[in-house]
């Protein structure tokens, strides 16, 4: 729990020099996934691979044990089976290796004998102070620093490029999955950290450490659970983290405890998860429902400022899709704000007659770019009464084009507001949507997703403003 | 520290009790400023009388046992007689009750309590959550709680604001603010309510479950008429 300070932490993100127990050239082998990952996706610092049965590997140096590395160690990636990991553990103290990943398997969650192993290495760490994340993890991928000890090829993994968004996550494969899916989708990530059985670093240490990492600005996780009694180091790191950026979390297992155990009334109404969101709700921790939610939430919450109170404005070029955002607004808790009449008789200046001036606006499918750039500047930059934008572009109609994208980039840039996007549509309006997500303007393929996008904004805003 | 709490659940700790009598329930409540009607344990049909008289009619009896954890379930509650004749039935209905359908039951006594009239119900409740330690509830009693679930959480020890979000977050929260033939209840009686049981439940980890069902508000003030704690070892 925090005990020697977070700061701990930082050579498993930013190493000098890194160690690959285990490390091998046999043809997918994860010893081998993981050496070549340092090897070739641009990690900067020192590699060393650390095997006695090699002398070399892929024409480097390989060592018997991570003792005879000529150089200091800042990080080492352990692979190798359960029952020597204890003493390779052993060896990286004597080497004063500062941090250790042990993404082997055979601890905790195959049993007694497994959870004796562990022990050990957790009684190791406190003494030495070296710090261990797993073990029965897939590591730390880091897009900055291409620290990468997910044991996935690139042909079947992708690494997404760097970003803002860190995503943290008690299921390993889960955490490969998000990181494949974000690269395919073109989404930024800064880290993703999968660290298993918690031997030592659990998910307040994490906390606290994203809450000071310049390079996360958005901290999401994915928990299953918290052991006994720490529930309220939990909420004081996620208190500390969401006090400077947002924290969005999954929390997988919501069924009720077993009711009938229950000797009261209240006993029987608690079930976990209940006390799991009331703790969320205490900590400004914004729940998810799931990885859709999560990221759509991550993705606003990354580029776009907290929503300040909560009225916003919808602007559309199709009746529909503004209805639909302003049933889905009731139920984020936002308000369509009436716009006054001078706003209106301004805009019906320049509108055609057809146009609808109230909230929501509808340019309609006629529009040109024109219209929706006065009606930014009019009814949202210039309105003290708007606190954020909802906007739908229909890219079908007519006179839309790319060059839309200059447009809204223009009103983000000026704007201290939030602004999220919905483009309904297919291929050209996918092209548009790829170089509006390039500028980092959010945008969502249905109105409701992007209003429950707006809404995480209005819960940080909240929660900010309580503090 | 020797306050009637620590005492109290010591005591019953010592006995091997997990929950605590009533009365012993309501004493800890009064330590924590908690309002509960005046009450008086009777051993005996006179002391019954003269407690009654003491406290004002109408009253409410009920079995005060070790082995009796549901009340009505075996006859053990009357609730309003008005006469000193009505309470020594009641003192007698409660022991014929008690003893046909619980023979074995060690009978400490019979609670007698002035009636709290009646107004707007809710429940204010703990559990002590194996990860969060104990977390507190709230809720308006009958079918808001039993059939909708209309409940709000929050882990302890809460502040003021905490306290305030759980009451107005439920539903049936209007109700409380005064809605066709109930009345506008004492909000900050209740919100001082929730704060006292947070300290109570964060300064006795020992309680694992408790509840005050019925709470009854009032536009001035409230008053906690049954009071269950049950205890771990």
């Amino acid at each position: 729990m925090g005990r020697v300070g977070s700061s701990s932490l930082k050579p498993f993100f930013h190493p000098k020099a890194v160690a690959i127990i285990g490390a091998s050239d046999i043809h997918n082998k994860i010893g081998t996934v993981v050496y070549e990952n340092f090897l070739h996706n641009g990690f900067a610092g020192k590699i060393f691979a650390v095997n006695p049965k090699y002398s070399q590997l892929f024409g480097h140096p390989c060592y018997p044990t991570v003792k005879d590395i000529p150089s200091e160690v800042d990080l080492a990636v352990v692979l190798v089976p359960a029952a020597i990991v204890p003493n390779i553990m052993g060896e990286c103290i004597e080497k004063g290796v500062k941090t250790v990943v042990i993404i082997s398997g055979g601890f905790k969650e195959i049993g007694p004998e497994g959870a004796d192993r562990e022990r050990i290495l957790t009684e190791m760490s406190k003494k030495s102070g070296v710090r261990i994340i797993g073990p029965n993890c897939i590591g730390i991928f880091d897009g900055t620093s291409k620290v990468d000890t997910f044991f996935f090829t690139p042909e079947k993994m992708g690494r997404p490029k760097p970003g803002s968004i860190t995503f943290m996550t008690q299921s390993g494969a889960f955490g490969a999955a998000i990181l494949d899916w974000a690269s395919y989708a073109g989404m930024g990530m800064s880290k993703c950290i999968s660290y298993g059985n918690m031997s030592d670093v659990d998910d307040s240490d994490l906390l606290e450490y994203l809450a000071g990492d310049s390079s996360t600005k958005v901290i999401a996780a994915y928990i299953e659970g918290i052991d006994e009694g720490e529930g309220h180091d939990f909420m004081r790191a996620a208190a500390k983290a969401s006090a400077t950026k947002p924290v969005i979390l999954i929390k997988a297992g919501k069924t009720m405890r077993g009711a009938a155990a229950a000797k009261s009334h209240t006993g029987s109404l608690a079930g976990t998860y209940k006390i799991y969101e009331a703790a969320m709700k205490q900590s400004g921790i914004i729940e998810a429902n799931d990885f859709e939610d999560m990221f759509d939430m991550a993705k606003a919450l990354s580029s776009q400022p907290a929503l300040k109170n909560n009225r916003v404005l919808i602007l559309t070029n199709g009746g529909g899709c503004g209805v639909m955002a302003v049933d889905a607004c009731e139920k984020s808790g936002l308000i369509v704000q009436e716009l006054s009449p001078t706003i209106q008789e301004e805009l019906k200046k320049v509108f055609p007659s057809h146009c609808i001036t109230h909230n929501p606006i509808d340019v309609t499918g006629d529009t040109d770019i024109g219209r929706y750039k006065v009606a930014l500047e009019k009814a949202f930059l210039e309105n003290d009464e708007i606190d954020g934008a909802v906007v739908n572009v229909l890219l079908q109609a007519p006179l839309l084009s790319t060059d839309i994208v200059d447009v809204l980039d223009d009103i983000c840039s000026r704007s201290k507001k939030p602004i999220v996007l919905c483009c309904i549509g297919g291929e050209y309006t996918a092209k548009v949507v790829n170089q509006l997500e390039k500028r980092g303007i959010p945008t969502y393929p249905i109105p409701e997703r992007a209003v429950k996008a707006m809404g995480a904004l209005k819960s940080y805003g909240d929660w900010l403003k309580k503090k | 520290m020797d306050s009637i709490t620590n005492n109290l659940i010591r005591n019953a700790l010592n006995e091997n009790r997990t929950y605590l009598l009533e009365p012993e329930a309501k004493m800890i409540c009064i330590e924590y400023g908690i309002p509960v009607p005046g009450f008086r344990v009777a051993k005996s049909e006179s002391e019954a009388t003269s407690a009654a008289k003491e406290l004002g009619f109408p009253v409410v009896l009920k079995i005060v046992s070790q082995d009796v954890i549901h009340k009505s379930d075996v006859g053990g509650v009357v609730v309003g007689p008005k006469t000193i004749d009505e309470v020594k039935a009641a003192f007698e209905l409660i022991m014929a009750n008690v003893k046909k359908n619980k023979p074995d039951a060690r009978i400490d006594g019979i609670l007698v309590s002035a009636m709290a009239p009646s107004s707007t119900e809710v429940i204010v409740g703990s559990i002590k959550d194996p990860q969060f330690g104990p977390a507190l509830m709230f809720g308006l009693g009958g079918i808001f709680v039993e059939l909708l679930k209309d409940v709000s959480f929050r882990v302890a020890p809460i502040t003021e604001n905490d306290a305030m979000e759980m009451i107005t977050e439920i539903k049936a929260f209007p109700i409380l603010k005064g809605y066709r033939n109930y009345p506008a209840v004492d909000l900050k009686a209740l919100s001082d309510l929730l704060l006292k049981v947070s300290r109570l439940v964060t300064e006795h980890q020992e309680i694992s479950e408790l509840d005050l069902n019925p709470t009854i508000l009032y536009s001035d003030g409230l008053q906690v008429v049954d009071a269950r704690i049950i205890l771990t070892k």
